[in-house]
């Protein structure tokens, strides 16, 4: 690809970005022109009903940061030789860790198959997954930085009286990954997307929850109504399935977002084993402005396996006997 | 957990829980023994072990691993870890004192890694 294309496709990537929230189309094209991958964009096959075909078993893994790492600036791709060189770089990344040390604690990722470069990666020359020259997340409002600080001082000091104390993803409540939006995860970003006629479900192995989209034109639940993924509704535009998302609790707090969360997700076949998955999320109350991001789903044989979280978390019993011990050393 | 841990931590925060609250980083162990069960459990497997000491005295521990259903991908089954096998774990004693310890590096006797010998592991890269 030329440097003029590049000129061009950043150009016009920018202008989305500062016109935002731009409408959903615009995105749509910006972005499948500017990705190597989203370039292949074909006709998908079609399920019983008509509707394009999504369905599968994938891996969202990735290389790519969500955020983009500071010292590159506004580059919002590499090169071919470059994103190859990057991802071997990570795929290869081995952390090295001083014995006695808590970040030794740990068992070795590489024999429970879960280093990155032990299952399928999508290839991609995105530097951060969010797009557009600024690649990050928008700084926080004044009013959502004090809400967030708010949180956290209420649980200072009492990380460890309880359950109720510990992250969402401890105590098996819902899995930093399952969004929406859906990011990748350090390790097993793998999902299946089953389709009915007036319905697409989506099942995270991680940790094993479905988001069940209906896609018949129905409403969203009455604003009152808070649930840990939100309520989502879908519908279809050409080859591109649309899920719109409100209706959060804001005990879910996606980077420090509140219940005003809105997350629209665009979900399109790019060739027989790529799903392009874009995502917009806005929270006035939260953000200035909107921010979107893009993530290959690559497809890899099944099944997912079943991960019953609750039944065998012995972590969060022995965490608590942890901090007990610590709490008598120090008396 | 955010997300925000997920990416670009400098250790490897991405477990399902904090392995730093539940082992210590100050009590070292080097265990050598005779599996009696592997719990295929979620979200941690735990392979139990039975520990002679030079006393001739027999101790059991758990040790702490990663999920099944990634190795379950990989090819292996119920009886890759059949009871009996002799295998020597490096990790570290539970904060409470009990007899449990993470898997920071397991080994068969004869110093082979624990489910990184088979030839045909079922990966989803294998060529």
């Amino acid at each position: 690809m030329s440097k003029r294309f590049f000129e061009i496709a950043l150009a016009f990537a920018a202008a989305i970005v500062f016109l935002a929230p731009a409408p959903a189309a615009a995105q749509t094209s910006s972005t499948a022109a500017l990705t190597k991958e989203g370039a292949k964009t074909s006709t998908p096959p079609r399920t019983p009903d008509g509707k394009p075909d999504l369905t599968g078993v994938y891996t969202n893994a990735s290389v790519v940061p969500l955020e983009r790492p500071k010292d590159l600036g506004s580059k919002e791709f590499f090169t071919k030789e470059e994103a190859d060189a990057y991802a071997a770089k990570a795929l290869a990344k081995t952390e090295v860790v001083a014995p006695g040390t808590y970040g030794d604690v740990h068992y070795s990722m590489a024999q429970f198959g879960l280093e990155k470069g032990q299952s399928k990666v999508a290839g991609n020359i995105r530097t951060s997954l969010i797009v557009g020259p600024e690649g990050r997340v928008p700084p926080l409002l004044p009013a959502a930085a004090a809400r967030q600080a708010a949180r956290q001082a209420a649980n200072r000091g009492h990380e460890f009286d309880g359950p109720e104390n510990r992250g969402l993803a401890e105590r098996c409540i819902i899995w930093g990954n399952e969004g929406p939006p859906m990011l990748p995860q350090g390790y097993n970003s793998n999902l299946q997307i089953v389709q009915g006629e007036g319905y697409v479900a989506i099942e995270q192995e991680m940790i094993h929850d479905v988001r069940i989209i209906p896609t018949d034109g129905r409403k969203h639940l009455p604003a009152d109504v808070h649930q840990w993924f939100g309520d989502s509704v879908g519908h279809w535009e050409g080859n591109t399935l649309v899920v719109d998302t409100t209706n959060f609790t804001d005990k879910t707090a996606f980077r420090g977002s509140g219940e005003n969360l809105h997350v629209v997700e665009r979900f399109t076949r790019t060739d027989a084993d790529t799903v392009k998955y874009e995502f917009t999320v806005s929270d006035p109350s939260t953000w200035e402005k909107s921010w979107s991001g893009e993530v290959l789903m690559s497809k890899i044989d099944g099944p997912i396996f079943e991960y019953a979280c609750t039944e065998g978390n012995y972590g969060m019993r022995n965490n608590l006997s942890g901090a007990r011990a610590d709490e008598a050393k120090k008396k | 957990m955010g997300i925000a841990v997920l990416v670009g931590a400098a250790v490897p925060l991405w477990a399902h829980h904090s392995f730093a609250a539940e082992f210590d980083p100050g009590k070292p162990v080097k265990l050598t023994g005779t599996v009696t069960e592997m719990e295929w459990i979620n979200p941690h497997s735990w392979i139990h072990i039975d520990v002679k000491g030079p006393d001739g005295k027999v101790v059991s521990w758990m040790v702490e691993g990663g999920s099944p259903n990634a190795l379950l991908r990989r090819g292996f089954t119920k009886a890759a870890l059949p009871a009996g096998t002799e295998i020597v774990i490096e990790g570290y004693q539970a904060k409470d004192g009990s007899n449990r310890a993470n898997g920071r590096d397991i080994t068969f006797a004869d110093g082979r890694k624990l489910f990184l010998g088979s030839e045909k592991t079922g990966a989803p890269d294998e060529k």
